[in-house]
């Protein structure tokens, strides 16, 4: 099967759903997240089966790359993220229904929320085809279907304050960041003449390009990628997105919005490093950015005590891990390399991915028990919920890289390739950021196992569907086992 | 005679373009009016793409991969001021304010 049907497959998907909702009487419209989830499960198997055509010509692939295992493995990240997102909404559609109540009489009781199961699959739709973006108009194309899409999601609880608050925010500074991007896209056709990265690599490779210009058009399309995958100084709509988006939807643009946001920054940066005229001061430029990155997001989210925006900074502190890798990429001319930024950038994706949704998706099966998302509202929940604990825990000590979990080997990787590439200022900083992040991320966990529970709150146990325990679990098992064997992860790559 | 508009003069307008409107992104406090500076800045790129798409003759015609970018632009944008224009209106419901300084319940 052609690998291009899996994308009109997802965007099929999305359109049944948003039909079965409109046409099919459903009692309990929770359902039709069963049919997104259940297709996406078919599409991740398909996965494994598609096979690339023998001949690339004609005018489609201009658009889209062909036999190339990083795409494939960013799009499993995408179907995996969206098929976890849509487990998230369904334990979390009580509070939704909560925010947008209708108040028309006779209508159905649980009204408006068919479309919140439908929208995370055209998103999936946009981030896989952004993964096999290779021409400036489809990596425009594919990178603006996600963000209409995640401004509708992110505002999605109209009579929420706090959550419309989010989605204004995150639409005007989605939009700069499209402006910023597209005159940058503007420069790069004006000076390179063609709107193909192969051509565009060749190009920018000429010594005869001026190199001022070149820069200015990279400036400008860094400032719109920065913007997307929340490095400082451009992360600063992160904190206050993530805080007001209902929290599936958080989860959703922290990984899946992020790792196709580094997919394209990859594929955008390569011609710009490829230039042996632009190789040193593009370097230059990702390593202050990676820098500033790991410094704002580990020490700022020291003092967070939302969990919510602590993680909205742990989002921004990984950034900064991945920034740095992209900033050790080596000069074509350097010796042998046995790690490349590409491997060590999907690797720390791939397990970002695991430890990120866990926490998330014990915050989401928590939120309809436990008011509010407070740092304090977790104090003793080992005692109410050991696996839920154990869940967070695990994630935590991911997250901040503890030997044994999967986090550990991609904040490794990160750091064997600066050692490898010498960039010891980069390595000095990544260092600080991952101590700070230990103490943030288990304080935490020590709150969960050494304080009691609120004085106010019940000790009832707290119900967990079969489903979120069997992808907690899932998730538990994958963290695990690619912390003790990150091949798990590293084969998938190719 | 030859035609006294360079490739210059409209890059020059371009940028003037940009920068208006993102002057007026960061300044303004009406999320309408930023809104539009944030249109300008689009058509700002849409300006600079025909310039260099008219000006990058290729075998007597114009490069026109530049050309079709902007009407994917056009599209696109057409699209955010939708979904854009109806995230504003709900939150005027709510806070019944456009003013961007009094959206601030979030804080550090």
């Amino acid at each position: 099967m052609p690998v291009y049907y899996l994308e009109i497959i997802v965007v099929a998907l999305g359109l049944v759903v948003l039909m079965v909702d409109a046409f099919v009487k459903l009692e309990d419209k929770r359902s039709l997240a069963w049919i997104g989830i259940l297709g996406l499960a078919v599409v991740f198997a398909l996965l494994f089966k598609v096979e690339w055509p023998a001949s690339t010509e004609g005018a489609f692939w201009r658009f889209y790359s062909s036999g190339d295992s990083l795409a494939l493995f960013f799009k499993g990240i995408a179907v995996l993220t969206t098929l976890i997102v849509l487990v998230m909404a369904i334990d979390y559609s009580p509070i939704i229904l909560k925010q947008i109540a209708n108040p028309e009489p006779g209508a159905h009781p649980q009204a408006g929320l068919g479309e919140c199961f439908a929208l995370p699959l055209f998103a999936c739709a946009g981030l896989m085809w952004m993964a096999s973006a290779n021409n400036l108009v489809s990596i425009f194309v594919s990178l603006e279907t996600v963000t209409i899409a995640f401004y509708i999601m992110v505002a999605y609880l109209r009579r929420n304050v706090g959550s419309l608050e989010a989605g204004v925010k995150y639409l005007i500074l989605g939009a700069l960041s499209t402006g910023f991007l597209v005159y940058g896209f503007a420069w790069l056709f004006g000076i390179t003449g063609s709107m193909q990265l192969s051509e565009i690599a060749t190009a920018l490779a000429n010594p005869e390009l001026n190199p001022t210009v070149a820069l200015f058009a990279f400036a400008l399309i860094l400032v719109g990628l920065a913007f997307k995958i929340g490095a400082t100084p451009f992360h600063l709509w992160i904190p206050d997105v993530y805080q007001g988006a209902p929290t599936p939807i958080t989860a959703f643009l922290s990984v899946g919005s992020k790792a196709a946001g580094f997919i394209i920054t990859l594929r955008l940066l390569a011609p710009f490093l490829g230039s042996p005229a632009l190789f040193e001061k593009v370097v230059l430029i990702l390593t202050v950015l990676a820098v500033l990155t790991l410094l704002v997001g580990n020490l700022a989210a020291l003092p967070q005590k939302n969990f919510k925006r602590l993680l909205a900074y742990s989002s921004i502190a990984h950034a900064g891990f991945l920034v740095m890798a992209l900033a050790c990429s080596p000069h074509e001319t350097g010796g042998e390399i046995t790690l490349s930024p590409d491997t060590v950038i999907a690797f720390y994706l791939g397990a970002y991915l695991l430890m990120t949704l866990l926490a998330f998706l014990v915050m989401t099966t928590l939120r309809t028990t436990i008011p509010g998302e407070e740092r304090d509202s977790y104090r003793g929940l080992a005692k109410r919920s050991p696996f839920l604990a154990f869940a967070l825990l695990i994630s935590m000590a991911s997250l901040a890289g503890v030997p044994l979990t999967a986090g550990f080997f991609g904040k490794f990787f990160v750091f064997a390739l600066a050692v490898e590439s010498q960039q010891w200022t980069l390595l000095v900083f990544g260092l600080i950021g991952a101590a700070a992040g230990f103490y943030y991320y288990l304080k935490i966990a020590v709150s969960m196992y050494l304080s009691d529970p609120p004085q106010d709150s019940d000790a009832a146990p707290i119900s967990i569907t079969p489903l979120t325990r069997i992808t907690l679990l899932a998730l538990i098992v994958l963290i695990l086992l690619a912390g003790v064997h990150p091949g798990v992860i590293l084969g998938l790559i190719g | 005679m030859e035609s006294a508009l360079t490739l210059n003069h409209f890059l020059f307008v371009s940028a003037a373009l940009f920068a208006i409107g993102l002057a007026g992104v960061l300044l303004r406090r009406n999320l309408i009016i930023i809104f539009m500076c944030l249109e300008l800045m689009l058509a700002a790129a849409n300006l600079t793409l025909v310039a260099f798409s008219r000006f990058n003759v290729q075998d007597g015609h114009p490069h026109y991969d530049g050309q079709v970018l902007l009407f994917f632009i056009i599209t696109v944008a057409a699209a955010e001021v939708a979904v854009g224009l109806a995230i504003i209106v709900a939150l005027f419901r709510t806070k019944e304010t456009t003013d961007v300084t009094k959206v601030n319940s979030m804080k550090y």
